[in-house]
Order: C-alpha cells, then structure tokens, then sequence
C-alpha cells in the first residue's frame, strides 16, 4: 500500500490517509465528535505543534455554540495564550445559569410529581389519560411537560449528560406530541451514549429504530438520513459493549440499514467488516457468522468502487481474489489503520488473529499440502509458534489436517462428500414436508 | 367503396360522403374492441382511413378485430400520444365540429348495439344521440348522419319485433326492456323528422349527397394539399403587379384595420374540409409582410401563420415540407423576437380571446400585460416533431439527411430561447404560466442533448447563447454553466425532477443516466438506475417512455463492458439483445413479422414511433458485444457442466446457446466474414483451449474501431479471453489429469504463476473443482473418485427433482390458500439448510448452489420494458 499512496514519508501518514473522522463528523452530535478529536489529538507527538493547535482549534469551533461555558472559556484561553478568559464567558456563564434556574423553577413541580408514589402509581400506558389525570389532580400544564424537554435539551448543552436523560425520559412518558418524544428519543440515546450507559443506550436505540421504521415509512430521504445517522452513533456501543454486537450486527445488516450504509456512508462497512472478522469465534451461532461474512464480502465487492482501506482491501483480496500474498500485506497496513482508529483501537490485536485464523482457514481450504515453514512467513510468526498455532487450530476447528514434522508439512485432508450422503440430503426432508403438506390440504 | 361496406354493416345502409365513410371504417375496427374512443382520435384518423379502408378489409374482419384488441393497450396509449403532437389541430377544432364528432361516436355505439343486438346499449346511445342532436339543428334540419342513423335503428327495431314473434326465444330482462324503451320513444321522435326520413328511405345515396356544402360553409375550392407546392416567395413575386383576388372573384384590400378580420375568417375556415391551405397561408404572408402596426397585430398574424403552416403537414404520413418547415422555424423565432421585445405583450394559454374586429384590444385598467392566446411551448414541440417526423422519412445515407440535420441547430437554438422566454414569464406570478409548460420546454431540450456526445453539446450550446443577446441570462442553467454538457444535462434533469411527475420525470432520469452511460460513468450510471426502481414500473409507462428506457438499459450495458465488467455488461443487455427483437425495441427499425398480425393502423404507428437514424445505437456493435460477452461466460460454463444429465439446467443466455448449436452442425465452416462468425468461431477455439486463436478471431472484428479507445477493449478482451481460457481448459481437462503443475498452466497461458494460483485457488473454493493446491511442490492435484458413475449422477437429478416437486406442491398450496397456511413458514428455514449442506458437499454442491460468482453479482436489472413480453 505504501507505494500507493502519494507523499508517504513516513509510516504514520499513510494510515492517517484513512482517518474517518471528517467523513464521520457530519453524522454525529458535537458531543460526540469531541471524544473523537480529543483522540486524536492523543495520538500526535511531540513535535507536531502545528497539528495541535489545529485541533484545539477545532475543538473549540466544536463547542462554541455548546454551553459547556467554562470549559469552551478554557479553550479559548489556550488557543489565544490568554491567562484569563475574556469577560463575555462570565456573562454567558451567568446566562447559562440563570436560564438553568429558571427551568428548574418550572419543573420542579412536575418533577416532584414524578417522585411521588401515588402520582407515579396512578399513571397508565395511555399518555393522553395521563395528563388529563395529571391536569385534573395536579394542575399540571402541557407548557410544564415541554419546559421538561427545553430543561433536557439544556442540560445536555452544558454538559449534564445523566441529568438531560432523566429529564428526557419523564418528558417521554408524559408528551404526546409525536414529534418532539422521537426528538427526545434520540437525545437520550445520546446522553447514554456519552455516559457510556450501554444498556439502557441499547433500548433507546431499538426504540430510534423503531420510530424510524414506522414513523417516516412513506418518507424515504427523512429515513435513509436517519438510518445514516443512527448508524453511526450505534458505532460507540458496537465496539464498546460485547454484548451490544450481535444485536447491532443484526441491526446493520437489515436490508434498510444494509442500504443506507451501502448509498449513504460506505465508509462505516471497515467498521462492520471488523466487527464481522473479530465476531468470529464469539459468534453463538456459526451459522449466523458464516452468512454475516458472505455479505460482507458481497457489499465490499460491490462497493469496491466507492470506498477502499486495508481493511476492506484486506476481505477482497482474500475472499474475492483469492490471494493471499496481497491480503497478507494489506493485513499489516491494515493494522495500522486500526491502530489510529478511535473505534477500533481496543480491537486491533482481535481483528489481526481473527484474520490470520481467516486466512488459514481459507488456504487450508483449497491446498492440500502447505510448507510450514511458509505458513510461518505467512502467519507472521516463528517457526515454533507457528507449529503451536497450527495445532491450536486443528484442535479448536476440527480441522482434518496433519503435521509431517519430517517434511516439515501440514497435510490437509479433503474428503469428498460421498454422493450417497447427497441423496440422503436432499431427500431428507421430503417425507416431512409432505406430511406438512397433507395436513394444509386436509384443513 | 360497396366492396368496402359488404365487410362492415349488413343492414343495407349505403353512402358516399367522405365523412360516412370514414366512420364506418372505424366502427368495424372497434366492433370488438367496443370502446369509445374519444372524437379527436378518429378526426386525426380521418386522412388515413382514405388510404386504409382498401385491401385489408376483405380478409374479414374477425381476424383483424382480434388482433387490435390484443394490441389495444398499446394503441391507447400510442394515440393519447398522438392527440398531444395534433394539439395544434384540436385546438382550434370549432365547438360545432366537435359535437358533430360527439355525434358520430355515439352513432357508430349505437350501430355496434345493434351488431351484438345490445339494446340496453342503444336505449341509452339514442337517448345521448336526441340530447346532442338538438345542439346541432339548424332550422328544422338535422344533420344527416343523424336522420340515418335513426332511419336505420328504426328498420332495424321493426325488424327485431318481427323476429321476435316469429321465435319464441326470450330475450333477457334488461335487452327487452331496452327494446320497449327504443320503441316507444323511436316513433315519437321520427314523426318529427319524418320528411327527411322519407327523403333516406327514398334514395339513401342522393340523400347522403344533397347540399353535402351546407356542413362547410366556407369551402373555397376543391384543392387538396397534394397540389403541388410552390415555394412561398416565388408566389409572392408572381403577385406582384396584380391586385390580390379571393376565391370569389373579388378584389381584396389589405389595410391595418382589416388585418383582424381576415385572420378571424382564416381562422374559422380552418381545420375544414376543401379549404386551400397554401392559399391562405399566402394571404397571410402578405398580411404579415404589407400591414402588422401594432405588436398584437404582428403577434397574432404570426401565430395563425405558424399554425396553418403545420397544418400542411397534419395528419397522414406526409411529413411537412420542407420550406415550409424553415419559413415557421423563421416565424416562430421572429415571434420570440417579438414577444423578448414587447414585454408588455404576452401570450398565455388559456387567456380571454379578445373580441377584436372592430378595435384593438388595450391593455386592460389596472393590468401590465396584454394577454393573447396561445402557446408557444405547442409550437415549438410541433416544430420539434415535424422535424423528426421528415428525418425519420428521409433515407439517412443520403446527403439530403445531412443537409436536414443541420436544422436541428436552429430548432435547439429556438428551443432555447422558448426556455428563456418562458422563464421571464415565470418570474411574474400574476400570469399564473402553468409549470407543466416550462417541463415540456426543459423536456424538448434534454430530448436534444442526452444522446450526444459532450462536445456536441457544447457547440450546440455556444450556438444557442451567441444567438440571444449578451445580458440575457437563464436562471435554470446560467450562461456561465453551459460549457461543460455534463452539468447542464444534470440541472436540466434534476430540475424535471423536483418539479414534474410521472412520466416526464421518468424520462429526466433516463436521459441523465443515458449521457451518464455514454460518458464513461457506469457506476454512478447503475447507481441511479437502481434507485430509479424504474425497472419496476418501467411496463406502465408509454411506448416512447419504454423506448428510451430500453435505449437507456443498452447504453448502461455498452458502458459496463468498456470497463470490463463482463459480467454486468452481459447482465444488462440480456433483456433487450437476448429477445431478438432489438430493432424493435429500440425503435431502430422495424421487424418483418411472420405472421402478418400487424394492422396497418399498427404498422404506422410502429414508423412514427421510429427514431431518426442519427440517434440510433449502432446494432451491429451491440450483438458484437453481447456475444462475446456472452461467449466469456458461456464456454466456461459449457466445459464446467460437461456432459452431466442437467445440462439444460444453467443457461446464461439462449440466443448465444442456439447460435453455436447452429454453428456446430454446419460440416463446412469457411473462414469467418460477419461478427457472428467470427464470435462463432472464437468460442470453438476457446472451448479446445486455443485462446489465442480466440483471441485473434475476436480481435479481428472490425466493428470494435467504432468504440473509442479500441486498442484498450481489445488488451482486455485478450486479458478475459486469457483467463477463461485457463477455466475452460481446467473443466475440460481435469478428468485427465492427476496433477498439474501451476508452471506449466502459467506458461500455457502466459499469465505469471500467481495469476494462476489465484484463478484454480477462487475455483477450488467454489468448488467448481474437485482439486487442491499443494503448495511444496506448486502443483494442482486433482481429487479422484468425484467423477461420478452414470447411476450416482442419475440418482442426483432424481433426488433434485424430488425436492423440486414438493416445492412446487407447496408453492401451489399456498397460492390456493392465499399463503394463509403458516405451515409453510418453516420452509425458509429449510431450505436455507438444504442449501448450505450442498454446498459442504462435493461436485453436485456446485450444482445446487448455483455459481456463488454469479450470485455476488447482486445488482441486476431486471424485468426490462417489453422483456416480459418477450419472454410471456
């Protein structure tokens, strides 16, 4: 790869020709991308000065318009080499807060509601009864309800991730205005997001789904962006929460999300292409991998004109060219990419094992005999590594192979299905679905 | 003429005015069909059904009835489009000559009531048919046609009684009470006109005849139009030194004041049988050339031109001629001209008619404009089809078509300045300019440039904009855009399609993914195809639509092969070439039919919807391509099933598989001489192996000079041919061999060795091959005992059908119940299973799963226009 791409001087630029994060950005909550810059900006060394500042100063242009006040104020202060921030970050400090008051004063009601046992018991799953319950008992306005939502949304804004979601949560119970609860949805999902609060980010994010589904189903734009977004922010449980992948997985490769990564973000298929790979052996149902796989290496073929890194490289030489030398070398640039990748870091050396085991089984696959000496060249390890490996391999996969240490070989075994087990096979299930089929014309 | 009315009507009615004639004719067509076609359709027939009504009409009309019905959606369709070319004509069509057509559909229902002895059917046509009539008296007479038709209805009741008597059958409830109905009300009604009826029964043909002039007051004379044509200026020069005289005789005096009125009398006299078109035209000449003051005057006086100069060409297969054709264009830009300079002047559809034969209409109090009627957008598409109408005529290898094709610059340059006239009409929203006028404009102008390359366009553009003055500019594609074709083809379509519907915005991304397609974009081509779903819906759209969809489809084809995706490029143009039929279905000339099912009526419409020679894509190229396309896929595949007893199963495409069936059982073949050979004769030489010489057959096709950048087709053509070479010659030879050294392979096919590993390692995996690499010694070693006894691959094919019966059982079930039976739920399921174990399985694994390459293909269009006619 490094003689493909231009201007490599060093190995640190090439990955960095990879970095996703400007074609991330736009699908994201500034919240959100800021975890993502910081990241960055941990990952430059000493010397690059210049690339700092422009970071900072992204950073900075980032949360402005948040209300994040001391922390911008700060910012500021390190970008411009200021030692104290100038006066308009006190005036807007003291807006934020008073605007916080005010809110709370206009909550604080209903929110002390909310705790209260009996209020909290009377309530149905019928939101309108709900607030005409909570009208006629408790004076509860609707302007009360929506100042909940306005309270969340500026909570959020300041930085109070685990607050705004409380407050979004009891304004959903209680709106009926389809609107603003699936506005709501989408900011509790982000406020469990940035806690890190998987769990409960998982359900709001089924619930994102959902809405999406059957809300804007006779709006295909409204829901291709949507879907767009979701995908992405679905990123940070994906590769953060184990038990997160599999449902996601499932969820990115519904045909609507399939479709909208595909016309919309091709970019987010490394991301799925890793998450597939490092599945591998986690994966309950082999099945279930074993498909997940084959449409991955479908869409990367087809999208091959749209997007390529390593990674996706990687899958297209191995399991559409079917050469090995080239995976083997996108393999190691595709490591690095990993490496610099905010998502994927944690998964680098996952990733890496998941497709040597890839490529093994494939070569294993189709020769019949391999020199181990060259599967150790491959494999990028020593010889008696290698062999452990191997044997580790054959034991865990119940790979009909051998070691002849003599020849120093690995001799694979491919037995031919015989044809009676064909016939057997096919005709297995005849009996049964005809049976089937008598009882249906019976009734 | 009576030979013509023995086919048709039996109850002895007889005619000879034109006008009978030519319902008649078009009553026998619909006796099956039984529909009311609207009363337009069949003036614009009119002309034709002259010519029409002679031979065919004694094959009896059974045969041809049943044919047009089958045809019948089509035509509808087809003749919706027509009505919109004649706009021009219906437009001006007066009231009266329109209830005179309302009249005469009803007539003909009523005498179809009568063939199928309906009368519920005529109960309700005569009372329609008294509710017109009364419309249409002049005086105590009524029309004609009218008093024949009762006549008739009136025999044939009387008959209908009689019969009724003499057998006891019964007629069913509501005929009879239709019956009653028509008797009581029929002698009523006759004794009103009784003396005319009289006059019928007495002697039908006199009748018919009499004072036929009374229908068309203003016949000047009997002239034709196929008196010959004398161009236009040399008559103006005859005229000069003699006083204009009018057909009667008289001396006429043009003068300012008497313009209006003229025009109004030329105006009425239009679209009215005998009245010399030429003449009128000459006189309006003259009035445009001697008097037009005032803008109205000129702006009127040009319109009522352009409009009787169409007329010429109206109706019929003659195409307009030509000086014609160049004396509107000439009109038309200087009614622009006008109508860019007068912006107080404006002309809209459907504004108020200004009573205007005394004094010049003003502008109204209060009001910027002064709005006269019409539509410029219709003259201009009119101008656009005539054009395409005479090119589609003249014999394109001549010079002549050259010469004509060079007005298409004018035409594109009119085109444009209607768009910018009709954009500055838009700005002011007071005059309410419809957005459906602006579409059509935009639509005329994409129409123009979507199949021509870009820099075509660009000249045609640079053409366009010199023409208009310097500060004029278009809001919808500026001045500063028009260089590059490509953005201007994307603004003109993205524009149809935010602000149109239906078919004009099916057509916006046709043309979009077209020029997209010719320029070397496939992807982004394909990709708007996809998301079109145009290949869903593509079967409701009009003939022309599916035309250009077709078109499109083979373009997008044509592209994909230029970059080597063989695959897709076969994909794609499966639907059109595999038919058989591309020349029709792409409107590029038309099939000799077998049998002859084909009405004339048909027949014409087939010529008009033919497009001009210039925009054809070449056909020859297209069948080159297909067939080596399809040739790469084929020959690999034939080698790979071999001579296993489901061969048939898989085949990619037939016309290929029956073209080298055909070439097989030749027992000479010379040297090959057209492209068919020559493909023909390259998949026998890469079916032996020998893709060299495959090579050299296929790279001996001249036809690939027509591709630009031929040398690059053919490296990858040679690269293709290479590689599926080294599969054909693996499938064919593995049963030979024990090993194989990948060496050997590579130098037999000079492609480096991992090239080779790479090709036997993706077969192996799909397990296309019983072999395996071993990589100490790199060879291929080839597994034994896979061939299977001719039992074991019997029993296979036995086992497959089982399955494949029950399937269908179960598919049948579950249409009856209207797939209610849950029961069937779990066969998803298994049938993902059954699939999966076959492919662990050996050879017959392949076999079951299908080609894994073909089905990561994914994207394919499918279910092309007329296609599944095709295959239906």
């Amino acid at each position: 790869m490094a003689s493909t791409s231009p201007a490599t001087t060093n190995g640190d630029v090439a990955p960095a020709n990879y970095d996703l994060v400007l074609k991330l950005a736009p699908h994201l909550d500034r919240h959100m991308i800021f975890p993502l810059l910081e990241f960055n900006a941990g990952r430059l060394k000493e010397d690059e000065t210049d690339k700092a500042r422009e970071i900072l100063a992204a950073k900075y242009a980032l949360l402005k318009k948040t209300n994040m006040t001391d922390y911008v104020a700060n910012l500021y202060c390190e970008l411009e080499g200021l030692k104290e921030p100038p006066a308009e970050y006190a005036e807007r400090r003291q807006k934020v807060f008073h605007q916080l008051e005010k809110y709370e004063q206009e909550t604080a009601k209903i929110t002390e509601l909310l705790q209260r046992d009996d209020v909290v018991n009377n309530l149905r799953s019928d939101k309108v009864a709900n607030l005409e319950f909570l009208k006629k008992e408790h004076d509860v306005t609707i302007d009360m309800v929506n100042a909940l939502y306005d309270f969340g949304q500026l909570q959020y804004s300041c930085g109070n991730y685990a607050d705004a979601s409380e407050l979004l949560y009891r304004f959903r119970v209680l709106s009926t205005d389809n609107d603003k609860v699936s506005y709501a949805t989408w900011g509790r999902l982000a406020c469990e997001i940035l806690t890190m609060n998987w769990e409960s980010a998982m359900e709001e994010l089924q619930k994102v789904r959902e809405s999406i589904d059957t809300r804007l189903a006779n709006n295909p734009l409204a829901q291709l962006q949507h879907r767009t977004e979701l995908v992405h922010w679905a990123l940070f449980p994906l590769f953060n929460y184990d038990k997160a992948r599999e449902p996601l997985l499932d969820l990115f490769f519904n045909a609507g999300f399939i479709n909208t990564i595909q016309a919309n973000s091709p970019w987010i298929l490394r991301y799925l292409t890793v998450a597939v790979i490092t599945n591998r052996g986690r994966a309950k149902n082999a099945g279930v991998h074993q498909k997940q796989m084959k449409d991955v290496v479908r869409i990367v073929k087809q999208e091959a004109y749209e997007y390529q890194d390593p990674i996706t490289r990687f899958v297209h030489a191995l399991c559409i060219d079917f050469d090995f030398e080239e995976a083997q070398q996108q393999l190691v640039l595709a490591e690095e990419v990993l490496r610099s990748d905010f998502f994927l870091l944690a998964h680098a050396d996952d990733f890496v094992d998941s497709a040597r085991h890839l490529i093994f089984e494939s070569y294993c696959k189709i020769h019949a005999r391999i020199s181990l000496k060259d599967l150790s060249a491959r494999l990028g390890l020593n010889n008696d590594d290698a062999e452990k490996w191997i044997v580790n391999l054959i034991r865990d996969t119940r790979l009909d192979a051998k070691i002849d240490y003599k020849e120093g070989t690995v001799v694979m075994n491919h037995p031919p299905s015989s044809v009676y087990q064909q016939v057997i096979e096919r005709t297995k299930g005849g009996f049964f679905r005809t049976q089937v089929l008598t009882a249906a014309v019976a009734r | 003429m009576s030979r013509f009315f023995r086919g048709g009507d039996d109850s002895s009615t007889d005619s000879s005015s034109e006008e009978e004639e030519v319902y008649t004719s078009e009553e026998e067509e619909e006796k099956v069909q039984a529909e009311d076609e609207s009363s337009s359709e069949e003036e614009s027939d009119e002309e034709e059904s002259d010519e029409e009504s002679s031979s065919d009409e004694e094959e009896g009309t059974k045969k041809k009835g049943a044919s047009r019905f089958l045809q019948s959606d089509d035509e509808s369709e087809e003749e919706e489009e027509e009505q919109s070319d004649d706009e021009a004509t219906t437009k001006v069509k007066s009231a009266k000559d329109k209830r005179f057509d309302e009249l005469e559909s009803t007539i003909s229902q009523i005498q179809n009531g009568q063939k199928i002895n309906d009368w519920s059917l005529i109960a309700n046509e005569f009372d329609k048919l008294n509710r017109q009539v009364v419309k249409l008296q002049d005086g105590s007479k009524a029309p004609k046609s009218y008093i024949k038709a009762i006549a008739d209805l009136e025999d044939f009741m009387n008959e209908t009684l009689a019969k009724q008597k003499v057998t006891p059958k019964k007629m069913n409830a509501t005929n009879a009470r239709g019956l009653n109905a028509v008797k009581q009300r029929i002698r009523k009604n006759n004794k009103e006109y009784q003396t005319q009826i009289d006059a019928y029964r007495k002697d039908a043909d006199a009748f018919m005849e009499s004072d036929d002039e009374v229908a068309a007051p203003k016949v000047v004379s009997k002239v034709r139009f196929e008196a010959p044509v004398v161009s236009a200026e040399q008559q103006e020069e005859d005229d000069k030194g003699f006083s204009t005289v009018d057909s009667r005789g008289k001396v006429v005096q043009y003068t300012p004041e008497s313009i209006l009125k003229h025009l109004r009398a030329i105006i009425e006299s239009r679209g009215k049988k005998n009245t010399d078109r030429l003449e009128q035209i000459k006189v309006m000449e003259t009035l445009n050339k001697v008097v037009p003051i005032t803008p109205y005057q000129k702006i009127r006086v040009l319109q009522t031109l352009i409009s009787a100069r169409f007329d010429l060409g109206a109706g019929g297969a003659a195409q307009m001629p030509l000086d014609q054709w160049k004396a509107a264009e000439r009109d038309l830009a200087s009614l622009l001209e006008i109508l860019e300079k007068e912006k107080d002047h404006v002309v809209v559809e459907g504004a108020e008619e200004w009573d205007d034969d005394d004094k010049l209409p003003t502008i109204p109090e209060g009001e910027k404009y002064l709005k006269v009627p019409g539509s410029v957008v219709s003259l201009i598409e009119r101008l656009d089809d005539e054009l395409t109408r005479s090119l589609q005529a003249i014999d394109p290898h001549t010079s002549e078509y050259i010469d004509r094709l060079t007005d298409e610059g004018s035409l594109y340059n009119t085109i444009f300045r209607g768009l910018l006239y009709y954009e500055h009409l838009r700005k002011d929203a007071s005059l309410e300019v419809p957005q459906e006028s602006l579409n059509r404009i935009i639509q005329r102008r994409l129409d123009h440039v979507y199949y021509k390359p870009a820099q075509v366009v660009k000249i045609l553009e640079e053409n366009a904009w010199k023409q208009v003055s310097a500060e004029a500019d278009s809001e919808i594609t500026p001045r500063s855009q028009s260089g590059d074709a490509g953005k201007l083809i994307n603004i003109l379509s993205n524009y149809l399609f935010e602000n149109s519907e239906g078919i004009i915005r099916a057509r916006a991304m046709l043309c979009q993914i077209y020029f997209l397609a010719l320029h070397d974009e496939y992807y982004k081509s394909r990709d708007l195809m996809l998301t079109s779903h145009l290949q869903e819906t593509i079967a409701n759209f009009d003939i022309a639509t599916q035309i250009l969809y077709n078109r499109t489809l083979v373009q997008v084809g044509l592209c994909a092969f230029r970059k080597g995706l063989v695959y897709d490029a076969q994909n794609t143009l499966q639907e059109i070439c595999g038919s058989g039929r591309q020349k029709e279905l792409l409107a590029q000339g038309v099939m000799i039919q077998r049998y002859s099912q084909v009405t004339p009526e048909q027949e014409r419409l087939e010529k008009q919807r033919q497009l001009p020679f210039h925009m054809h894509i070449n056909l020859e190229l297209l069948e080159c391509v297909y067939l080596t396309c399809s040739m790469l896929l084929e020959i690999p595949l034939l080698a790979q099933t071999g001579s296993s007893p489901d061969v048939k199963k898989r085949i990619i495409s037939k016309t290929y598989r029956r073209m080298l069936e055909y070439h097989e059982r030749q027992i000479f073949t010379g040297p090959p001489e057209n492209t068919r050979d020559h493909v023909m004769q390259a998949s026998k030489a890469l079916a032996a192996g020998e893709w060299k010489k495959a090579t050299d057959f296929i790279h001996s096709i001249k036809i690939w000079d027509l591709m630009p950048n031929t040398e690059g087709i053919k490296t990858m053509l040679a690269k293709q041919i290479q590689e599926e070479g080294l599969r054909t010659y693996l499938f064919t030879y593995a049963p030979f061999y024990d090993t194989l050294a990948i060496a050997t392979l590579s130098s037999m096919f000079e492609l480096d060795s991992r090239k080779v590993s790479a090709v036997v390692s993706k077969m192996i995996s799909h397990e296309e091959l019983a072999a395996a690499l071993d990589q100490v010694t790199e060879t291929v070693i080839f597994r034994k005992g896979v061939e299977l006894s001719r039992l074991q691959s019997l029993a296979l094919t036995l086992s497959d059908k089982a399955s494949s019966l029950i399937e269908t059982n179960e598919r049948t079930l579950e249409q009856k119940t209207q797939g209610s039976a849950n029961a069937f739920s779990r066969k998803d399921n298994r049938g993902g299973g059954q699939r999966g174990g076959g492919q662990r399985g050996g050879r017959g694994g392949a076999r079951t799963g299908g080609n894994p390459q073909r089905q990561a293909g994914g994207t394919q269009f499918t279910g092309g226009a007329l296609g599944n006619a095709v295959r239906g």
